[in-house]
């Protein structure tokens, strides 16, 4: 146990840091967002293809860069930090969800082109209100030529940027109780329709409907021996995209910070720096305890899922304390900045938005709470 | 990031607990709970002799100065399981005292003093706190004057003392004095080591709420030799507020938090006199979650304090948080224990009939302690706001 940064996550952390501080500033941000505007961002994701970020976890022989899945927690930090655009996460989303559930071809078909940059996508595994119910709203059934698929996934994020998304039905077929399969779905093929569902932070969620469409058996994850994939499985992959996202949370909180600070540094009243007064410091010093308590337990979730552990305690706990750390910490800046903070011009309600969406995303602290109470031995 | 415990570390824990499974008797818990902590030769003074065999009083000493070599993280590991189980292990003046003499004391301070703490026979007191001087510690004014050299001279020691815990059973003061009253109040303070038993030293007991015993320290015209400062004359400031770093380090372990939430959920799904179980209630569930999850989060604090430690920093602000977390938390867990308890929390400490011994009841009146004590919470704000986030000083 030695819960210190080492020299190659320092490094790591530095480099991204410097490449999304150049290629995705706030303005970047800002204009991804704008309704009808352009919604994918070119030269970063380029730079960032270029650094190695899409092929970060994956394995040496699928075109990966070999590192682990404590690496992608720095860049998870980094990302939430610069706000960067989430088709980001949402692809590695779908390369760690094919790794972890598809077979040697599905792999090695799949993660070569994630990790080139040149395949996009996302992942629909669990409930967008809980993360850790994987009960498929997909209904499949055997066809001749592969499986048809019916039914509605909502809450997709970055669906009209993605080549490929990962959903989960139950296959059925008669005589056959129904096994849980993973299905890469292109969500331009004949039969999806896509459905914008507009937030106060743009266009990046969609509800996907599908119509009796037709997937080859390639695109079919059925897990171990074809029994389909277990609950667990599918769970650990969904809570890691969870644990994830908590340090992202974190990342933006330690921003959101320091934008903070330096605001409260400069901006006098009275004849004396706001900083100065008691009232600011304690909200500041609030927000490092809850920071460093999401930290840390963002960081162990992340941690020992890496390492095999189901993770349900570990995550609910990075879950309590993250989301909840994040949105306090954007809606005290607020206070903190006053008007200078409320205007859109300032950039803080970016960070205030990607809060309120990672915070509820999956499941925020009320849901995460009911996962720990069952671990603790009070569900 | 390594959250996991390496082999050695494993083992380590493994024996703490064997140590503890064996000599953490009834007798034992009947003494503690009847005498906290008051006794002499009874069954705690033997189970601390067992500890100075073990040698675990000096665990995380240089193997120079009669210690085992082992780091923070080991210390640490040790005090959690301590805790856990409720007994009291190594104290202020091993976790605390002796490294800030290892680190700034004279070759002289060293000899006389760490080998007789390491044995156990030396056990200081910690003067700070005046009756004038609470959270404005640097205006203390006990002053201490020197009569001749500082090889074989005297120091002369007038002034008062509040709060010094545990001088009923201390053989020495870890006294901070005023030896420059015309310095800057930060720059005049030294720390010099006062025996309890020499003349004009008078020890009057105070009883908090919680029943616990503490103390005012009367000086009058007390000699010490000149030898006694501790490093140099005039630096006691930036001694003791290390001191004070480590105090809080060494306060702030998370082994009482978990197994207070491990007993709150024993005893949520265990009936109250009236024969309701509180666990069936999903509020209560649920606050006893936000609890584990916090708990869960002080431990990990408490990881990363110790880790830092190791590599050779006193992470003032890390300690700060650690400190202000786990007290704050400390009296959330008896807040909860004592909503979910109703009428049967209110059963005393000691008294047959009171849940878990009434251990909640009592916690509810130890918890406010730690959150005004060894720097109060509103004092740690400031230090985590400016000196981790460099906002100015307001002239405290």
């Amino acid at each position: 146990m030695r819960l210190v940064t080492t020299e190659e996550e320092r490094d790591l952390a530095a480099t991204l840091r410097g490449l999304l501080a150049t290629h995705c500033p706030p303005s970047l941000v800002r204009a991804l967002r704008e309704p009808g505007g352009e919604r994918f961002p070119d030269r970063l994701w380029t730079e960032l293809v270029g650094a190695e970020v899409l092929a970060l976890p994956f394995a040496e022989d699928v075109g990966g860069a070999g590192g682990t899945l404590d690496d992608v927690a720095v860049l998870f930090a980094e990302a939430g930090r610069a706000l960067c655009p989430t088709v980001v996460a949402s692809t590695l989303f779908l390369g760690l969800a094919v790794d972890a559930l598809g077979d040697e071809e599905q792999r090695h078909r799949v993660l070569p082109a994630l990790a080139r940059g040149e395949l996009r996508g996302s992942t629909a595994l669990a409930s967008p209100y809980d993360a850790a119910v994987v009960r498929p709203t997909l209904l499949a059934q055997p066809v001749s030529d592969g499986v048809e698929v019916s039914g509605r996934v909502d809450f997709v994020s970055d669906a009209d940027l993605a080549d490929l998304v990962l959903l989960t039905a139950r296959l059925a077929s008669y005589g056959d109780t129904g096994r849980r399969v993973a299905l890469l779905v292109d969500p331009g093929a004949d039969g999806v329709t896509l459905t914008p569902l507009p937030t106060s932070d743009g266009d990046r969620l969609a509800a996907l409907t599908l119509d009796r469409v037709v997937l080859p058996p390639a695109a079919v994850l059925l897990g171990p021996d074809r029994a389909g994939l277990a609950d667990d499985a599918l769970r650990r992959v969904a809570l890691t995209q969870r644990a994830l996202q908590c340090v992202d949370m974190v990342g933006g909180g330690e921003a959101v910070v320091e934008r903070t600070v330096a605001h409260t540094r400069g901006r006098e009243q009275f004849g004396r720096p706001i900083a100065s007064f008691q009232a600011a410091q304690h909200l500041v010093a609030d927000m490092h305890i809850a920071l460093q308590a999401a930290r840390l337990s963002a960081r162990s979730a992340v941690f020992w899922l890496g390492r095999g552990r189901r993770g349900v305690r570990e995550t609910a706990v990075a879950v309590m304390h993250a989301a909840a750390a994040y949105r306090r910490i954007t809606l005290d800046a607020h206070q903190l900045h006053g008007g200078m903070g409320y205007v859109v011009e300032t950039d803080l309600h970016l960070w205030s938005e990607r809060a309120r969406r990672l915070g509820v995303d999956g499941g925020g602290p009320d849901v995460a709470a009911a996962w720990l109470e069952e671990e603790i031995g009070l569900g | 990031m390594d959250f996991e415990l390496d082999a050695g570390q494993q083992a380590w824990r493994e024996e703490v607990r064997a140590f503890l499974r064996e000599n953490v008797t009834d007798a034992l818990r009947r003494e503690l709970a009847e005498h906290d902590l008051e006794k002499r030769d009874g069954e705690l003074a033997a189970f601390r002799r067992k500890i100075g065999e073990k040698g675990w009083f000096g665990l995380n000493w240089p193997v120079e100065y009669g210690g085992l070599g082992l780091g923070p993280v080991h210390q640490h590991l040790l005090v959690s399981e301590f805790e856990y189980w409720g007994v009291p292990g190594p104290d202020l003046t091993v976790t605390s005292v002796a490294p800030m003499i290892m680190r700034h004391g004279t070759e002289r301070n060293k000899a006389e003093f760490l080998p007789p703490i390491a044995r156990g026979e030396m056990v200081c007191a910690v003067g700070y706190s005046e009756p004038g001087a609470g959270t404005d510690l640097a205006s203390l004014r006990t002053r201490a004057v020197l009569e001749g050299s500082p090889e074989d001279g005297v120091w002369v020691i007038n002034g008062s003392k509040i709060w010094n815990s545990g001088a009923q059973r201390a053989t020495h003061e870890w006294l901070c004095v005023r030896t420059d009253p015309d310095a800057p109040k930060h720059q005049g303070i030294s720390v010099i080591i006062v025996p309890v038993d020499a003349p004009g030293v008078t020890i009057r007991p105070l009883i908090a709420w919680s029943g616990y015993r503490t103390n005012e320290a009367f000086f009058d015209d007390v000699r010490v030799p000149a030898t006694n400062l501790i490093g140099e004359v005039d630096q006691g400031w930036r001694y003791i507020t290390g001191a004070l770093d480590l105090e809080r380090g060494a306060l702030t372990n998370a082994g009482d938090l978990r197994r207070g939430v491990d007993d709150l959920v024993e005893l949520a799904r265990t009936p109250r006199r009236d024969g309701t179980v509180p666990a069936h209630d999903p509020v209560v569930r649920r606050r006893i979650a936000a609890l584990d999850a916090d708990v869960e989060a002080a431990t990990l604090m408490g990881f990363e304090a110790a880790s830092l430690l190791a590599e050779g920093t006193i992470p003032s602000v890390q300690v700060s948080t650690e400190k202000v977390f786990t007290s704050e938390l400390r009296q959330r867990i008896a807040e909860v224990a004592l909503d979910l308890l109703g009428p049967d929390g209110l059963l005393a400490h000691g008294c047959a009939a009171a849940p878990a011994g009434g251990r909640f009841e009592r916690l509810y009146r130890t918890a406010p302690l730690l959150r005004f004590g060894a720097g109060t919470n509103e004092v740690l704000r400031d230090v985590i706001a400016q000196r981790g986030h460099a906002m100015p000083s307001y002239g405290r």
